[in-house]
């Protein structure tokens, strides 16, 4: 088991785009640590590297105590697990799980055993002698795991393992992994473009954007305090919404409408006194809108919107609003041309709401789950 | 109801046309076997009749009984087993290479292996027979090993680079995590997926020099003369031995066709080369 450390890596492909800019951190010993972000934020380049399957093109890679810049895949003593698993289709289970320990040049017996051991932990036993072509997606999931695990490497590499798998068998399979995590208390570094993966099995989650470092922190603060704009939009489903707005003392006007947000507000947020008499962008999560008819939700402010869809899900109904405030672009290139250019607030409703498209809906907003974001630079204010 | 013809009828045609091109190709050959099996006598009759009147072996004897062909024989294989097996040392780990980290120099490699294919043989025999003078290596079998392979390697490397660029990166990657080097990870795991790829470009490079005629002519005299040359001499100014001519053709034409019998179930499964991934 170790610690990794990135300090001020760079990845730079040809003389093009950096893939990677200026990254640092610490993954602690036995920390389960997942890099989420969209298509292209340089999440799996930056997994390649402590793999050691990219060169680093500036900076340093500490594994343990020991630089590993130039340290060969092989010699780095990590295992990793691949988005298409990369089981090799000619050997049987046994033989893949048993093919890191054979090039270790373990011993028979010892690598009998451990095949037996990884295999009974996974419940692949029955299926010790078939090829993986023979088998079904989380079963070669659960063999790439096997193999990863049989080493007992100094940490684990995973590379969107459960994208390939459907729903269900996801949603399983990321409680197996993180059973196993626990158990093993192997460093983990797990890679993922889902939110839900990401907040779920993270004991930190890195939130990367144009190979950038946005935020590093665990998923509740990621949720409860996001850094910038795009960590906010990013995490939580649906989106946040996002909307300019201006400050006049405590008077936060949305749009036409206005609302007077408590002293506790600024009391959490000294910085937002700065910005009276200036506009800054609101942030308010889906689940912090409701119904004013129906809402549980205590001291809320009241604004009203038009209803321009209703979503029932049963226990939940999502609500699309069109607020007349200015919409704010979250600039996650991920999320769907179409639905930038919807530009509606949508409202996590209570089910007993009995609004329909087309209604003048009462909302209750809470104040004290506003976020606030410095219009200029993007990031929260404190 | 109006008559439609059935889809049988479509069957029985396309069945036909495929029976017509496959008499194509070989009707020539089976003209070559009926020949060798004909009397001395018979072989020359005008006018020629396309089945031999009586089947006899006495071109075979004759054949076998020839000074030298034996030996042709011999010379034949060692040029061509040696030849293939240098073909896939040097052609299959450049190609390798050359599929799994495509870059622009690796394209320009590939395009320049197409090219020798194109430079009509004739036009390199020449410059081949100024180097093996000057290496020594005129009429050797080393000689003429390199000169075939000169020609196969190109081959090998085409038929390869295809092969292996159905192979995912990520086998490579995962036995390098796995405790491989890059050539441990090509032996280890690439290697054994392409039994298909190495049969049919080993087929290939050993039929290529089995047949081979035109530097064989030229690179040889006497001491490492391949069979396609001694064949070709029974047709000289002494008199045409049509007979013995067609019975050791047909000889030397069973390995290749045993071969292929051999390697049928590969070179089948090579055609759907790609299809690897676990």
């Amino acid at each position: 088991m170790a610690r990794i450390k990135l300090d001020r890596i760079h990845k730079v492909y040809g003389d093009r785009y950096p893939a990677i800019h200026d990254l640092s951190f610490e993954i602690e010993d036995g920390e389960f640590m997942v890099f989420v972000g969209p298509s292209g934020c340089g999440k799996s380049t930056a997994l390649r590297m402590i793999a050691g399957l990219e060169t680093i093109s500036a900076g340093e890679l500490i594994i343990g105590d020991e630089v590993v810049n130039h340290v060969d895949p092989k010699d780095r003593d990590i295992a990793m697990v691949f988005q298409s698993y990369a089981l090799y289709p000619h050997k049987t289970v046994r033989e893949n799980i048993a093919f890191p320990l054979r090039m270790a040049g373990v011993a028979k017996d010892e690598i009998e055993r451990r095949v037996n051991e990884a295999a009974r932990i996974l419940e692949l036993t029955p299926h010790l002698d078939r090829k993986p072509g023979k088998l079904s997606g989380g079963q070669r999931q659960r063999v790439a795991m096997g193999r990863a695990i049989v080493r007992r490497p100094r940490a684990f590499l995973m590379d969107e393992p459960l994208s390939n798998l459907d729903a269900k068998l996801r949603v399983q399979m990321r409680a197996e992994i993180v059973k196993l995590q626990r158990a093993l208390g192997v460093t983990t570094v797990y890679v993922t473009h889902d939110q839900v993966e990401a907040m779920t099995m993270g004991d930190r989650v890195t939130v990367l954007k144009a190979g950038r470092l946005q935020q590093i922190d665990t998923p509740q603060n990621l949720y409860q305090r996001p850094a910038n704009v795009f960590v906010a939009a990013f995490i939580g489903s649906p989106s946040m919404n996002l909307y300019q707005a201006t400050l006049a003392g405590s008077q936060l006007t949305l749009g036409s409408q206005s609302i007077a947000l408590p002293e506790a507000v600024f009391a959490a947020r000294p910085g937002l006194g700065a910005y009276s008499g200036r506009s800054l962008i609101v942030g308010i999560r889906p689940e912090d809108i409701d119904d004013a008819a129906v809402t549980d939700k205590r001291d809320y402010a009241e604004i009203s919107a038009p209803v321009t869809l209703v979503e029932a899900l049963g226990a939940e109904t999502m609500v699309h609003l069109a607020l007349d405030a200015t919409w704010v672009d979250a600039e996650d290139p991920d999320i769907a041309a179409a639905e930038t250019m919807s530009r509606t607030a949508v409202g996590r409703f209570s089910p007993r709401t009995q609004l329909r498209a087309g209604d003048r809906a009462r909302l209750a907003i809470t104040p004290h789950n506003l976020h606030f974001f410095d219009p200029d630079t993007r990031e929260s204010i404190w | 109801m109006a008559d439609r013809p059935s889809p049988d009828f479509g069957k029985t045609v396309i069945n036909l046309a495929a029976l017509v091109l496959v008499l194509s190709y070989a009707l020539p050959y089976v003209y070559l076997v009926s020949t060798s099996l004909k009397p001395p006598a018979d072989v020359q009759q005008i006018p020629p009749s396309f089945f031999p009147g009586r089947v006899s072996l006495e071109n075979f004897a004759t054949v076998i009984g020839t000074a030298g062909l034996p030996n042709a024989f011999v010379n034949s294989t060692v040029v061509a087993v040696l030849t293939t097996l240098l073909s896939l040392l040097i052609a299959v780990p450049a190609a390798y290479v050359s599929a799994l980290y495509r870059r622009r120099i690796t394209v320009i490699f590939l395009l320049f292996a197409l090219v020798t294919r194109m430079v009509p043989a004739v036009s390199l025999g020449v410059p081949l027979f100024q180097v093996m003078k000057t290496l020594g290596l005129l009429d050797t079998t080393l000689g003429l090993v390199l000169a075939h392979t000169s020609t196969a390697v190109p081959l090998a490397l085409l038929l390869m680079s295809a092969f292996f660029e159905g192979v995912p990166k990520e086998l490579e990657e995962a036995a390098r995590m796995d405790g491989c080097t890059r050539f441990g990870a090509f032996v280890h795991i690439i290697l054994p997926l392409m039994p298909s790829g190495l049969a049919i470009t080993a087929l290939f490079s050993f039929i290529a020099s089995w047949n081979e005629f035109l530097f064989a002519l030229l690179l040889t005299s006497q001491n490492s003369k391949t069979a396609p040359i001694v064949i070709a001499e029974f047709n000289s100014v002494y008199g045409l031995a049509w007979g013995p001519m067609t019975a050791a053709a047909v000889l030397y034409s069973l390995p290749v066709i045993l071969v292929t019998l051999l390697l049928q179930k590969q070179i089948v499964g090579g055609l759907t080369f790609g299809a690897v991934k676990g």
